[in-house]
């Protein structure tokens, strides 16, 4: 009997500091609740989440070290790197995390899309997340501006000259943003706070309340995709339904916490593998506004940097405000605008076209970045010659000629070289030799090459031509 | 009017005051770059002697920015200057005028290229290709007893 009164007191006791703690009402409403079943691909908020968490506790590690005076940050940063124990493994996961955060973030975007996850009850859920979307979007540029090297640089001087396209107040913009009127100390230090504390205090704050709705609203549910929900109160007895049921619901704890966290352990060990093997984002020089630089945004945004490069000049400074605003309006409205009762990939045909072709569109942009073929670029070594060929001495002056004047800067021969212009032994006709000279000392107006008259001697201009017209021949790529 | 929506209005007022009392100084000082830190009408400074600059021949050279309050940073800046003529000198800054990369002059075609979306000027400074909308941006120039010198507000502040 004593013992039977014994164990009573320790589970009272238990159950006592539980409740002092107010962990029993967060364990019987959200963690012991039914909730529809849940299926895997709805681990990505769950991974965002810990994500996130894994952002915050590397990032603040970092800033054990990290200095954010512009004279210091660089060599700060390569003593995270290079000598500090474990620091390359704690930059490695901070920057890999970024990346694929920035991934899960359009993925989780997008199966909304899909399944209509903005609709009612769900408004204020999306409406939430449309913030801690551009929030997370800018930590992810923000970050690696405090790197401070030649490409952090420039990537700020990119941000800045984009809000200086902004009408009226540009100027106005650049300077708050830059901090003063060159670019400088005050700049990455304006970076870091934004960074280190302007955004994580919102984007954690919003997290909570985006957390909270989800747990209030609940997250879509099969139920809701198989027949159209209209009302908020429709949508809550078929919440309600499915969760209780054996077949359709599960428990919070463990089934969708297991299912879930599954989901987001396994996104998390390929940012911790690539973390291992590939390590950190590369440091280049230290940051300066004197050397050549070749610069580059981080690979979560070449899809983005590709879409400007095909911009027409009318177009760009126009697009730089206008697209993310108009995204910023568009999401925003999203759910005011399509009110429509279907939910789920097959009863939205619209939205499921919709998504294929955002998806194919950033990997194809992402692709074409990798090659980058508008950019031309001084290259000092003369095209190659195909196996076999031999040239006559006039045209292999020609070739040598053909760096020496740049041409290779933009024009590629047999595939190998700059692809601003034509290949050459590509051509849609092949030119004569008249064609050629005519060319060369002038091309046809609006063509982007310059004219070479006035500043080519005749005798180079003739090895030029010779070889351009024996390049017409190489073998196409 | 009631005890009840006196005391509702007097914690909104509350909250409003002390929002007011923090938010207002921390926002000023948050951004008061905009209005305090403008640069000045202008600032000339001399980036050599004629002779330094054979007709027609394109240079790279650094000036160096007017310290800041907050340290060393950045002070050094490569422009790109020539001299058409006798009587003229250019100099541009190496910011795309698209979104401020990096230009590059190449020798051997006599255009200047900007490493991140195919922006392309020529020697002039006129667009070739690219997203650029307007030219290169130019310093104003003077030259004054065989020395060229160059207003370093002249380009947007971002250049």
């Amino acid at each position: 009997m004593a013992s039977a009164n014994g164990i009573k007191n320790k589970v009272g006791r238990k159950e006592k500091i539980t409740e002092r703690f107010g962990y029993a009402a967060f364990r019987d409403k959200v963690l012991r609740r039914r909730v529809p079943k849940t299926s895997w691909y709805q681990g990505d908020g769950s991974t965002l989440t810990i994500l996130l968490v894994i952002q915050v506790v590397t990032g603040i590690t970092m800033t054990l070290y990290y200095t954010n005076a512009a004279d210091h940050a660089y060599d700060s940063v390569r003593y995270i790197t290079d000598q500090l124990a474990m620091g390359r493994l704690v930059r490695g996961i901070h920057y890999w995390t970024a990346g694929i955060m920035v991934v899960m973030l359009f993925s989780h975007v997008f199966r909304h899309l899909l399944l209509g996850g903005y609709k009612v009850p769900r408004q204020g859920t999306w409406t939430i997340g449309v913030f801690q979307f551009f929030l997370v979007l800018t930590m992810s540029f923000t970050g690696y501006v405090l790197r401070w090297d030649e490409r952090a640089v420039y990537a700020a001087r990119v941000v800045l000259n984009m809000f200086h396209k902004v009408p009226v107040i540009g100027d106005e913009l650049v300077l708050l943003i830059q901090g003063g009127p060159q670019l400088g100390s005050l700049t990455l230090t304006r970076f870091f706070s934004v960074h280190v504390w302007v955004v994580p205090v919102l984007l954690l704050s919003l997290v909570a309340i985006h957390l909270y709705l989800v747990v209030l609203h609940g997250v879509t549910s099969r139920a809701e995709r198989e027949q159209p929900v209209a009302t908020a109160e429709e949508h809550k007895a078929m919440y309600r339904k499915a969760a209780l049921s054996e077949e359709q619901g599960e428990w919070f704890q463990p089934h969708t916490m297991f299912m879930t966290g599954l989901v987001a352990f396994a996104v998390f060990s390929i940012a911790f593998i690539l973390a291992l093997t590939i390590g950190p984002g590369e440091l280049y020089p230290e940051g300066n506004l004197v050397g050549s630089s070749v610069p580059r945004e981080e690979w979560w945004f070449w899809w983005y940097s590709a879409l400007i490069a095909q911009l027409p000049p009318a177009v760009a400074p126009v697009f730089y405000v206008a697209f993310p605003v108009l995204l910023f309006v568009a999401m925003l409205l999203l759910p005011l605008l399509d009110r429509g009762p279907n939910r789920g990939a097959r009863r939205r045909p619209f939205w499921t076209v919709f998504v294929l072709v955002c998806v194919i569109g950033l990997l194809w942009l992402t692709d074409m970045r990798t090659r980058s073929s508008w950019t031309g670029w001084p290259d000092p070594d003369p095209p190659s010659v195909p196996h076999g060929v031999v040239l006559s001495e006039k045209s292999a002056q020609g070739r040598l000629l053909f760096a020496r004047y740049g041409c290779n800067s933009c024009h590629a021969v047999s595939g190998e070289g700059r692809r601003v212009g034509p290949d050459l032994a590509d051509l849609e006709r092949r030119l004569s030799l008249a064609e050629l000279h005519g060319f060369i000392l002038a091309p046809p107006e609006k063509t982007a090459m310059p004219a070479y008259r006035g500043r080519i001697t005749e005798t180079d201009l003739e090895r030029i031509v010779e070889f351009v017209l024996v390049a017409q021949t190489f073998p196409r790529e | 009017m009631e005890r009840r929506s006196v005391l509702k209005w007097a914690v909104r007022g509350i909250g409003l005051a002390t929002a007011a009392m923090v938010g207002f100084p921390t926002l000023i000082a948050g951004f008061a770059p905009v209005w305090q830190r403008r640069p000045g009408k202008e600032s000339w400074q001399a980036i050599g002697t004629v002779d330094d600059f054979p007709l027609g021949e394109m240079r790279k050279i650094v000036v160096t920015l007017p310290e800041e309050p907050w340290g060393a940073a950045l002070r050094e800046k490569a422009v790109y200057a020539w001299r058409p003529s006798e009587q003229e000198a250019i100099v541009y800054s190496r910011s795309c005028t698209d979104l401020g990369c990096p230009l590059t002059f190449d020798p051997g075609s006599q255009c200047f290229f900007c490493p991140c979306h195919g922006g392309i000027f020529d020697k002039n400074g006129e667009r070739l290709a690219g997203p650029p909308r307007r030219p290169m941006y130019r310093f104003a120039t003077r030259i004054v007893n065989g020395e060229i010198r160059i207003d370093l507000h002249s380009v947007p502040l971002m250049a």
